[in-house]
């Protein structure tokens, strides 16, 4: 079967769906990508599947893209995403959440609330 | 000189008419939810009312339009070109205007009237447990080219966890930054300001601002529908309809003013402008729509034609009733037979080009007497 010749070609090597950095300075830009494994992060590719702008825009919005077609093809050809892109798909609802997500989150509100305790102590400490 | 003229137009691609092929069924059965109707009366009396759609009510509302040739292949502004001049026999000209015809029909395709789409909400997942993630939203698209824009999956993870679908607006400029279409902005522009819009018809522009409302907008959003509310109400208060005769809009605006019950101002234009068959089309298009009416019911029980058709409409429906009493008698009183002719007579010259007094319709030359 042709997809799983293709996989053969590199010995050892396995197809990944990961980001592909570009942009510019203070400007990253990702481009969702099923590429081989043993590949340079920003080379050659198979095929590209989407994008993600990490940086929000004037509503306040970060754009991703996603092709679900060809990213349900990949995966039943047996491509391994990567986390940051298992995330992304977690929080679109393609995927399950990610665990590394709901931690990261219990985490943030965790700093958060000792940030604002913090910020209490020495606001009452500068009274007395 | 006016065939070189015609010629001349003909040769010319008219891409400033930037015709937008919306199909009807893709809009009506692709649509992800169920777009109600708005002839909220139609359950209730169990007749079935006419909709813009229709191949009847199109048929009529086409022919109402009319064909100026002269006034479709307008000279739009572009770059300048030196024109081009062919030399052509009789037949070949007469083969040439009915192309041109064809060409005409198309680009006078009308833009459909759809019922104003419902606000989207609905509601996908609630993770409250990813509060406080991010302070951003993520809106996620599937870029897959094959899926009609309509199917598009479009979903939002708010920073409350919350994943949602995406509301109309944000889907409009979403499909915009991912599928561009030419001439469209991620922003509406500031014409469609009512100041601005204001001062554009006061030049009398409503075509070229209906065009570009056309490519902005989709056809059921409000703003679509606002902007052409506007522009139809400032031509119904001037009474100014030759503005839009022969343009793709003279079919929406016919629409609008007939399932308003506003049709006198339009009536009496077209009597004044010896557009007797069109006059006749339009009573015919306000029975259709509003079957329960006394002027259609009336109609239906005579089988009125012709004048008999002007007279019962006067006598129930209209205000201005005495202008149209007065132009009927007028024609009675020439003495000619008002000839119905079947749809295929030509509908698109005007009054200016009757030479005899019974011209190519059978319609008297009012100027005449």
């Amino acid at each position: 079967w042709l997809p799983s010749l293709l996989l053969k070609k590199y010995h050892g090597g396995h197809v990944v769906i990961r980001m592909a950095l570009g942009g510019a300075t203070n400007r990253p830009f990702y481009r969702i990508v099923a590429a081989y494994n043993k590949r340079s992060r920003d080379g050659k590719c198979i095929e590209q599947l989407g994008s993600y702008d990490p940086l929000p825009n004037i509503y306040n919005e970060k754009l991703v893209g996603f092709n679900y077609d060809r990213i349900k093809y990949w995966m039943g050809c047996g491509a391994h995403p990567t986390k940051p892109v298992a995330k992304l798909l977690g929080l679109a609802g393609f995927f399950p959440l990610h665990p590394m997500t709901v931690t990261e989150a219990e985490r943030r509100r965790k700093a958060a609330l000792t940030e604002s305790k913090a910020e209490n102590l020495s606001i009452v400490t500068l009274c007395l | 000189m006016a065939a070189l003229r015609v010629a001349r137009g003909l040769f010319r691609s008219c891409r400033g008419v930037q015709s937008v092929d919306y199909d009807a069924r893709a809009l009506f059965l692709g649509a992800r939810r169920p777009v109600c109707t708005s002839s909220s009366d139609d359950s209730a009396d169990g007749v079935r009312k006419a909709q813009f759609a229709d191949a009847e009510v199109q048929e009529i509302l086409t022919r109402i339009t009319g064909l100026d040739l002269e006034r479709v292949f307008k000279p739009i502004k572009r770059e300048l070109k030196p024109p081009k001049y062919k030399l052509m026999t009789d037949a070949q000209l007469e083969e040439a205007v009915l192309r041109a015809r064809e060409q005409a029909g198309k680009l006078l395709k009308m833009p459909l009237v759809v019922p104003e789409r419902q606000p989207i909400d609905d509601v996908l997942a609630e993770d409250t447990i990813l509060e406080g993630m991010d302070t951003a939203k993520h809106v996620f698209t599937d870029i897959t080219f094959s899926t009609p824009h309509r199917e598009r999956f479009i979903v939002v993870r708010e920073p409350s966890g919350m994943l949602r679908k995406a509301t109309w607006e944000e889907r409009d400029r979403l499909i915009q930054v991912y599928f561009p279409k030419e001439g469209r902005k991620l922003t509406a522009p500031p014409i469609f300001n009512e100041e601005n819009l204001k001062v554009m018809f006061r030049q009398d522009r409503h075509e070229e601002v209906l065009n570009h409302c056309l490519v902005q907008f989709e056809p059921d959003s409000a703003d679509f529908k606002k902007v052409h509310t506007l522009a139809f109400e400032h031509l119904e208060q001037e009474a100014k309809y030759e503005v839009l005769r022969s343009t793709r809009f003279f079919g929406p605006l016919v629409w609008y003013l007939v399932t308003r019950r506003r049709v006198d101002g339009l009536l009496t234009d077209m009597l004044q402008r010896d557009r007797l068959q069109d006059a006749l089309s339009l009573v015919r298009l306000f029975n259709l729509v509003h079957p329960q009416s006394d002027c259609a019911l009336q109609a239906v029980q005579q089988q009125a034609t012709g004048l008999d058709l002007l007279k019962i409409f006067a006598d129930c429906e209209s205000q201005k009733s005495g202008f149209i009493k007065l132009a009927l008698q007028t024609y009675e009183h020439s003495g000619t037979d008002i000839v119905l002719t079947a749809p295929q007579s030509k509908p698109g010259i005007s009054a200016q080009h009757l030479q005899t007094t019974h011209g190519e319709l059978g319609i008297p030359d009012y100027r005449s007497f």
